[in-house]
């Protein structure tokens, strides 16, 4: 089966890092082959798959060592066999970030990263696509699929609509589609029905509903995924479903992003501008 | 009038500042009528290299004696280094100066500083400068690369300036800000007025000529008048920069370039600018002398000196013109100074029927409508009848030239003269816009014209061996055909 390139974009905080992690986890049970790539300059990407932040970055190690530079320097082995790298970048508030993550897509290229044996690369893209590098996974014919990440929280619908604008530019120009949302579950009400009218007004699916469970943040503390903290806990089995429905999917769509009123109408109809208004406090 | 703001380490760019313009197809009076504020910029659908700003800004500041400049920048952006240093050093000669090379550095911005910072760089090679040639300043030029990333320069160089003991100031002259290429005149302007003018001790008899360089031609006409030229900035000290604050007025060669610093001047210190038009042409000049004698208070002397004046060179003038009478001509030059040939040459006889202009800027920053030079042209020698604003495009320029076919064709810019000696038109390249300043200016050009005449066979000769680039198709078109938008289109 040919590559499949993933990118997973989404609101800042969203779980973005903890879903593509879990998520990969379980596809490698199904005997998948596959490459993280963090896509963050905190290079936090690949802590659940590693057991810790041991990565040294891409950029990192092109700034040390100069451009001649082996790919198991930058390369780990985590979870399962996965294959983790960091992209890296700059310290908070120097340089450009996004042009770090050009320079380090690029290198990976060069040095042989996307090896035949792989069934999927999956980008873990930093929270709002700020600039042309961050876009960077799904340009030039990277990621042919995107997932976003979001929850029944507004700010998170907002990144999401915002994303699919991104998308439907670069989805028109080449083969970039959008598979699907991924609902990570923040127990809003009516939460699961909001996503599912947003992504069909979208043109897309709710591809999976991910629950809120403790167990997520006690195995991150533990610098593990779900699966791999406690292979039998109901939401390790929610990851290995959501992976299942990632590897099955069928349904590529360029997305239909939504004006802001429409997208503000779907948020009343499900009571949530209400909830806010009567719960609104700082 | 535009304000000077000091507290910005930016320069307002010319388009905002002046409603300075890059296209404009017309002619001479419509321009002017629409420079009262109906005038829009016309867009290119295609365009060929263009000028950088950050090159204008170096050009100001790579000739103080005492001063160092870094460009903050990839390497190519230091591609122009070596044309400044050959400048410099013809021109030291010029002003009797001890022989002395340009101190100019580069921080080298690679790929992996655009993505982590290049600050550092940017430290190390401003020390590296200091320690290598102990510059009274050092003036720091910016880049595209160095703006997109957000280089936080200010508060490096204000660091190193206490470190260092002397001024290490930013002229910030990304490319891609303004598509005025002389914004990069007012980017090196706005560093000095900032970091190195001080306010005045005491005012003196010094008066501030703002050129680009040549020889003292203002020596003998203000010392007549009790007052001392002082040619800024390429050529001067960073202590003669430090006190032009005191100077009794500043003068322009050329508004296109002077406009931001003699406005400085005079709203910081008091420093009056000579508000009339450059001296071009004799009448022109007569404005220009009476208008100086007003400023410095010297309205009987100048009268004796414009009387005396015209006795010597209007008899010559007159034998020119006589030999020029109904030539036609083409110029192709700088705004300003194109405006100034227009004068001298419609003096001289000759009827400008064509003028490719790089940009336009339909007030200067004193905000006063009487320093339009093109203004007086029209009122004293009549219509360019095709006057286009070209940005210096050369496929334009070669449509407009073959149209125009003149007997002569006059250009400030290497690299433009090609096209008319090409075509056979015997062409004359004037790069000092001193040497047609003044009364003397208009003899001095009318000999060059003469010369130029003369040597007709060489360019007849050329023109029967050269090739033309441009397409039948192109030469068709109009020479505007895409420019849109803007006030007209051809």
């Amino acid at each position: 089966m040919a590559l499949r390139q993933v990118a997973i974009y989404g609101k800042g905080g969203i779980g973005k890092s903890t879903t593509t992690q879990n998520l990969t986890a379980g596809l490698s049970e199904l005997g998948k082959k596959i490459m993280v790539v963090g896509c963050d300059p905190k290079a936090d990407s690949t802590r659940l798959l590693l057991n810790g932040l041991a990565q040294k970055t891409v950029l990192d190690t092109l700034r040390e060592e100069g451009d001649d530079i082996e790919l198991t320097d930058i390369m780990k082995i985590g979870f399962n066999g996965i294959r983790c790298v960091e992209s890296g970048g700059p310290e908070p508030g120097v340089g450009c970030a996004g042009r770090g993550i050009i320079t380090s897509i690029t290198m990976l290229e060069n040095l042989g990263a996307y090896t035949d044996d792989l069934d999927y690369v999956f980008y873990d893209v930093l929270g709002d696509v700020v600039c042309g590098g961050f876009a960077m996974p799904i340009r030039e014919g990277k990621a042919k699929e995107i997932y976003i990440v979001a929850s029944g929280e507004m700010m998170a619908l907002y990144a999401a609509n915002n994303i699919c604008k991104g998308i439907k530019k670069y989805a028109l120009k080449g083969g970039v589609r959008l598979g699907g949302i991924i609902c990570n579950s923040r127990n809003v009400d009516r939460e699961i029905e909001l996503l599912r009218a947003f992504a069909k007004e979208l043109g897309s699916q709710l591809i999976y509903f991910v629950p809120r469970n403790n167990v997520v943040q006690r195995a991150e503390i533990r610098k593990k995924t779900v699966i791999d903290y406690d292979p039998k806990n109901s939401q390790a089995g929610e990851y290995r479903n959501l992976a299942r429905a990632i590897e099955e999917n069928q349904m590529f769509v360029i997305p239909k992003p939504m004006t802001q009123e429409r997208l503000e109408e779907i948020l009343v109809e499900y009571g949530l501008m209400d909830e806010l208004k009567d719960n609104y406090q700082i | 009038m535009s304000t000077i703001n000091l507290n910005e380490a930016s320069v307002e760019i010319r388009e905002r500042r002046l409603g300075s313009v890059t296209g404009f197809c017309g002619s001479a009076k419509e321009l002017v009528d629409c420079s009262c504020g109906g005038l829009k910029d016309m867009k290119r659908g295609f365009s060929q290299c263009l000028g950088c700003n950050s090159g204008q800004a170096f050009c100001q500041l790579s000739m103080i004696r005492d001063a160092a400049v870094v460009n903050h920048a990839p390497v190519g952006c230091a591609g122009d280094f070596f044309g400044f240093n050959f400048t410099y050093r013809v021109e030291q000669t010029h002003r009797g100066l001890p022989e002395a090379y340009g101190r100019y550095f580069c921080t080298c911005i690679e790929e992996h500083d655009t993505i982590f910072g290049a600050v550092q760089k940017l430290e190390n090679t401003v020390r590296r400068a200091y320690e290598r040639v102990h510059p009274k300043a050092i003036f720091v030029t910016t880049s595209c690369a160095s703006g997109i990333i957000g280089e936080d320069i200010e508060s490096v160089l204000d660091a190193l300036s206490e470190e260092l003991g002397v001024p290490v100031v930013s002229a910030p002259c990304e490319g891609f800000r303004s598509r005025v290429w002389t914004t990069g005149f007012d980017a090196a302007y706005h560093a000095i007025l900032r970091k190195i003018v001080k306010p005045p001790r005491k005012k003196t008899n010094k008066v501030n000529i703002v050129n680009f360089w040549g020889s003292h031609i203002f020596d003998e006409l203000l010392g007549a008048l009790g007052y001392e030229a002082q040619y800024i900035v390429p050529l001067s000290t960073i202590e003669e920069l430090e006190h032009i604050s005191e100077a009794a007025a500043t003068i322009h060669v050329c508004p296109s370039l002077s406009t931001y610093i003699a406005a400085g001047l005079e709203q910081l210190y008091g420093v009056p600018e000579l508000k009339v038009p450059p001296a071009y042409g004799l009448r022109g000049t007569d404005r220009w002398v009476r208008g100086l004698g007003k400023l410095l208070d010297r309205e009987k002397e100048v009268e004796e000196y414009i009387k005396s004046e015209h006795s010597r060179v209007e008899p010559v003038i007159e034998e020119y013109r006589k030999k020029f009478d109904g030539l036609t001509a083409f110029v192709t030059a700088g705004a300003a100074h194109g405006q100034a040939i227009v004068a001298l040459l419609s003096e001289l006889g000759l009827k400008v029927k064509t003028a490719a202009i790089y940009h336009h800027d339909p007030i200067y920053d004193n905000g006063d409508p009487k320093s339009d030079l093109l203004a007086q042209d029209v009122e004293l020698y009549g219509d360019v009848p095709t006057y286009h604003v070209c940005n210096k495009q050369s496929f334009e320029l070669v449509n407009q030239l073959r149209r125009a076919k003149p007997d002569l064709m006059v250009a400030r810019h290497g690299g433009m003269t090609i096209w008319g000696a090409k075509l056979g038109i015997p062409t004359m390249l004037v790069g000092d816009e001193q040497f047609g300043f003044g009364y003397q200016g208009i003899i001095n050009y009318a000999r060059r014209i003469e010369d130029t005449l003369d040597a007709i066979e060489f360019v007849t000769n050329l023109s029967k061996h050269s090739s033309n680039p441009y397409t039948d198709w192109w030469l068709k078109q109009e020479p505007g055909h895409f420019m849109e938008g803007g006030r007209k289109n051809a």
